[in-house]
């Protein structure tokens, strides 16, 4: 059946346009910093802080987690059309909007990564602290570094599947109204967070330990997102035309099909690139070469993290029931 | 107290877009944005092509997506009348509504930054007038009411006729209801 909207009303007809780039870098950089978190609280966990020992990310890491997830958030904050009214996000709860318990858990979150980052914080260089209260908070916290862990661990994973089911909470967005996608979104952001750890950490076997974590978090996602698309096309009409922009190589939809090519070949590379350096025969150190092989591969992943994000974001506006 | 909802007589229609017209006027709706549209549809295969004129607005919903998603509380259903509206002083604009609802019936305004919408002319039922586009439509297409009453020109209306809704498997459980052709009960 033929079907146009035409007629001297089409200027009144609607063209979906709600959120862009910024929303897509804000979900990122929130599945990062919240996947970041989780690693930070098991690398200092793992082995009762053996692994922790000695390692620059184990410092590094927390204290970056609450400066991606402040990028993040004024990623966001540049979204609102009405910025000064911000503030209202904290005069209400509305438990049934995923936003407003997102702003709460943010806000929870923030906080307690700040702490954990005291916490974690060595004794030896606290003077690094310049201001005495920091110091003394970093002393005391640092006495309950494993629960702050075990709470920075739990917020943190609450954060990475807000970050989709934000988007999934729409019935009226047929490509995000997935039970799945929060699934995907917190896969792909304690992928990404791994990723990052690898590229943060010295030491070899903490680099080669987060590459393990990374090869089965990748695995995941491989699995996930072919179950996606699966889920979607058996579903209503409405769900199945939802993921055409993807799988559809015309030049309206060139950079969804783009991207799902990207995440096709970036992936399974990133996965066999992440394989062949846990069973490479390394010395005492990592060469320059593999230490290279390492960025590239972490690169990658979280290049895929983004380009979930940006792809997922606009081809949902263009789903309609 | 009234429990307001609008039947369309897509029969009556003529497509002449004075409601468009007077909703903008009313409200003072920014250039290039509308609160109601008419959607001229045509299917069919040529030249075996029929033509469906549907005017368009914000439902009013009973279970209304863009009200469960707003992370403010500034979009609201009054008990008082079904009405969908807005606490402008509360929107920060984060758009969540306009994502949440099937119909796209919101938008941001251009002007003022919030999440605009029809009100069914609030303020002209305070003042006991019908919406600006009822009382504007040529054709008597638009039909506003109680559905509390009986005896209410909606309620005359959906008991004569068969009545859709937009979009029924959503779940909004939308109050604007659609007579479509020739519909009287069999």
């Amino acid at each position: 059946m033929e079907l146009t909207i035409t007629g001297a009303n089409a200027i009144a007809f609607p063209t979906l346009y709600v959120w862009d780039w910024r929303v897509s870098l804000y979900l990122f950089l929130g599945g990062l910093s919240a996947g970041l978190a989780i690693m930070t609280s098991v690398l200092h966990v793992r082995k009762g802080g053996a692994l922790a020992e000695g390692e620059r990310a184990a410092i590094t890491a927390p204290i970056l987690v609450p400066v991606i997830l402040s990028i993040g958030m004024l990623f966001i904050f540049l979204d609102l059309e009405r910025k000064l009214n911000v503030f209202w996000f904290y005069l209400t709860v509305q438990p049934l909007s995923p936003m407003s318990w997102g702003s709460w858990g943010l806000i929870v979150f923030y906080p307690v990564s700040i702490m954990y980052a005291l916490a974690t914080f060595p004794e030896e260089k606290r003077n690094l602290l310049r201001l005495g209260i920091l110091q003394d908070w970093s002393a005391s916290l640092g006495r309950y570094r494993l629960q702050i862990a075990a709470v920075n661990f739990g917020i943190a994973v609450f954060i990475g599947i807000y970050t989709g089911v934000l988007l999934s909470s729409f019935v009226a967005r047929p490509l995000w109204n997935s039970a799945l996608l929060p699934v995907l979104f917190l896969t792909s952001a304690m992928s990404a967070g791994a990723a990052f750890m690898i590229m943060l950490a010295k030491e070899k076997k903490v680099k080669l330990f987060f590459t393990k974590v990374d090869i089965w978090l990748i695995l995941a996602e491989m699995i996930l997102l072919p179950l996606f698309f699966y889920g979607q096309y058996t579903s209503s009409g409405a769900h199945r035309e939802s993921i055409l922009p993807f799988f559809t190589f015309s030049h309206e939809y060139f950079w969804y099909g783009m991207g799902m090519l990207f995440l096709l070949t970036v992936l399974p590379i990133a996965l066999v690139m992440k394989f062949m350096e846990i069973k490479e025969e390394h010395g005492d150190e990592l060469t320059g070469e593999a230490l290279l092989k390492m960025k590239v591969s972490a690169l990658m992943v979280l290049a895929g993290g983004l380009v979930i994000r940006l792809s997922f974001v606009y081809a949902g506006q263009l789903s309609h029931l | 107290m009234p429990s307001y909802a609008m039947v369309i007589d897509k029969r009556r229609c003529v497509a002449c877009m004075a409601c468009v017209v007077a909703c903008k006027k009313e409200n003072d709706v920014p250039p290039e944005q509308y609160r109601t549209r008419v959607v001229e549809q045509v299917e069919g295969q040529f030249p075996l092509l029929r033509m469906d004129l549907r005017p368009e607005l914000c439902n009013h919903c009973d279970n209304p997506p863009c009200v469960y998603n707003c992370p403010t509380g500034a979009s609201y259903k009054r008990k008082e009348d079904g009405l969908v509206l807005l606490k402008k002083h509360r929107c920060v604009g984060c758009k969540a509504c306009m994502a949440a609802c099937p119909y796209d019936a919101r938008y941001i305004n251009h002007e003022k930054g919030f999440a605009d919408k029809c009100t069914f002319c609030d303020h002209r039922l305070k003042e006991g007038k019908e919406p600006a586009c009822v009382a504007t439509c040529v054709g008597k297409s638009r039909i506003f009411g109680d559905l509390d009453d009986p005896d209410s020109a909606v309620s005359e209306a959906l008991r004569e006729n068969h009545a859709e809704v937009l979009l029924k498997g959503a779940g909004t459980k939308p109050r604007v209801f659609y007579v479509k052709t020739f519909s009287k009960p069999e």
